[in-house]
């Protein structure tokens, strides 16, 4: 392993992994560490749940490494264009027939932003964003009616930025 | 293959605690049923709705749909009375109602835990409609300063410290509002109790047969002394000497018999003084808020996970080997009332060696108000590090990066 990877390594086991487990993922790892002190990372567990905090796992490790110069995670890259999102659109179909109409009466709703490798990353919008029950929702309603509906997803892993939500539809009360 | 095992999980709509729960689950490879008062019902899982009221009715129509499941748990507070009526329904390992109604009320626990020898501040009870010699004479028989607290609260609001009979009535009175702006009961009596002085932790477990079976003990290094209570530093493990936690410990233990409770999570608060631990409160869950989050044990498991095993019927982790590195949160206390803006510095805080998360929980332009009115924190700041003074002057140096802008 080179320095690089091994000081990345360091800094993930140190200050980062905890909050990656708290995301779901089971471990995070270094696959790969460019000469251009780029960092390719690797979840497994539930690797979606990591994807809205990637900013912060750079910024991390950024801040403890300094000469990386970007952060990746594997299998993760842009969404497919569109002549190869098929899965996307079947996705946001799925969405559109079977979650919105009931979630609307929280005033909430999905959009699908990409499907990758089996992965399909969703972004909750209006009383969901923010909601203390959306884990709930996506886990125990959309993840499973996705996967029992389109063989080819594995997973959905949740892109939002819970903590913009300014109108959550159940926000906790008490800490 | 092996078949899953089948988790009901209660979960209350508000809560911080559900999403931990779920995710828990998820990691363990569980088949969930969720019982919840809110959460919608999405695709073709199940999702029992709990209607808030009659918990005999609501537990006898959720056991007759739940199906076969190996386990019951409660996410959070309002759900653990259903989540006991229920288990028992089911045949599965619960505690009595009337220790969960018992540990959520802090005048029955101050009763329970007197008949028991629990060792504990003096404690007087003021009725709802005490006068105000009536509150007087309590508080100078709890000893003054004294501590002036509402008995159906949680987080610090509505508890207030008087140093003498004047300020014992104004904060009465204070807690009244509160309790009446909280929408809670205001014909229920309130609590004065003895202050104690000394340093202050938690020990959150889980109890089986009765014993209980400690699995963080979070120091407070910023123990609060009054008017006001609001909690920010934990850190984990403790750093007071091996004799004074176990006497805490067991001195929980105690605590949580005496209540009658003889299963799944304990979060207890206690203080240290000149003659050994005294109990402060004691709850039937786990810790509050986000908190759990800055705990993590061998083989990487959360809380939570080791709750639901629990639930289950797994063995626990071998004592010693519980949380496996320092480890520490800082509550961010709401510094005035307003309109909540922006959380300003999170990336200078987020730079901090040994912080590994920042995560604000407040919407923007949501209305804020600080203890003892309030009941809420604006975030969680998470820390691990080699040891616990470095957890604890990570946090405290995060902490102090950030900024709530507050109109």
């Amino acid at each position: 392993m080179s320095d690089l990877a091994s000081e990345v390594t360091a800094a993930l086991a140190r200050s980062i992994l905890p909050s990656v487990i708290a995301r779901g993922a089971a471990s995070i790892r270094v696959i790969a560490a460019g000469d251009d002190g780029v960092i390719t990372l690797e979840a497994d567990g539930s690797p979606g749940a990591v994807l809205p905090i990637l900013d912060r796992i750079e910024a991390q490790i950024r801040a403890a490494v300094p000469t990386v110069t970007a952060v990746r995670l594997s299998g993760t890259g842009p969404a497919p264009p569109p002549e190869e999102g098929d899965l996307r659109g079947a996705a946001q179909r799925v969405v559109d027939a079977e979650v919105n109409p009931p979630i609307a009466a929280h005033r909430g709703h999905v959009t699908v932003v990409s499907a990758d490798g089996g992965w399909v990353r969703i972004r909750l919008g209006g009383g969901c964003q923010g909601c203390s029950l959306a884990e709930v929702t996506i886990r125990q309603g959309i993840e499973p009616l996705l996967r029992a509906r389109l063989p080819g997803v594995t997973g959905v892993a949740d892109a939002t930025d819970h903590e913009a939500g300014t109108d959550p539809f159940f926000s906790p009360e008490k800490r | 293959m092996t078949e899953a095992r089948r988790v009901l999980l209660l979960a209350p709509a508000r809560s911080y605690r559900t999403a931990d729960f779920m995710l828990a689950a998820t990691r363990m490879g569980l088949d969930l049923t969720v019982a919840s008062d809110g959460a919608l019902p999405v695709g073709d899982r199940p999702v029992l709705p709990v209607r808030p009221g009659d918990h005999e009715r609501a537990a006898e129509w959720i056991a007759s749909r739940c199906g076969t499941v190996d386990a019951v748990v409660a996410a959070d507070a309002p759900m653990l009375l259903l989540a006991a009526e229920v288990a028992g329904r089911l045949g599965l390992p619960h505690n009595p109602a009337a220790a969960v109604l018992a540990a959520a009320d802090k005048t029955r626990q101050r009763q329970l835990w007197a008949a028991a020898g629990v060792p504990q501040p003096r404690f007087e009870i003021i009725p709802a409609d005490a006068s105000g010699d009536a509150i007087r004479q309590a508080a100078a028989a709890a000893g003054f300063p004294c501590v002036i607290k509402a008995v159906s609260l949680s987080a610090s609001q509505g508890v207030l410290r008087a140093d003498d009979d004047g300020q014992a009535v104004q904060a009465a009175k204070r807690i009244r509002q509160i309790l009446s702006t909280a929408r809670q009961d205001t014909a229920g009596p309130l609590l004065a109790e003895q202050y104690l002085p000394g340093p202050e932790l938690s020990i959150d477990g889980l109890l089986g047969d009765g014993a209980l079976t400690p699995l963080a003990i979070f120091d407070k290094p910023a123990t609060p002394e009054g008017p006001t209570f609001e909690e920010t530093l934990l850190v984990t493990p403790s750093r007071l000497p091996s004799h004074v936690v176990a006497d805490a410990v067991r001195t929980a233990g105690r605590a949580a018999r005496a209540l009658g409770l003889r299963t799944g999570p304990v979060h207890a608060e206690l203080r240290i003084t000149g003659t050994g631990a005294a109990m402060l409160e004691l709850a039937a869950r786990s810790i509050g808020g986000l908190c759990s989050r800055a705990l993590r044990f061998p083989g990487g498991q959360s809380l939570e996970e080791l709750i639901l095993a629990n639930a289950l019927g797994e063995p626990l982790p071998p004592r010693g080997q519980q949380v496996s590195r320092s480890s520490g949160v800082f509550m961010l206390p709401v510094p005035r009332t307003g309109v909540l803006r922006s959380v300003e510095g999170r990336a200078d805080a987020e730079a901090v060696p040994g912080i590994s998360g920042v995560t604000i929980t407040i919407p923007r332009g949501r209305h804020v108000r600080p203890l003892p009115d309030g009941d809420q924190y604006l975030g969680f700041v998470f820390a691990e590090a080699a040891t616990p003074d470095e957890v604890e002057k990570a946090l405290t140096t995060a902490s102090q990066r950030l900024h709530a802008v507050i109109e």
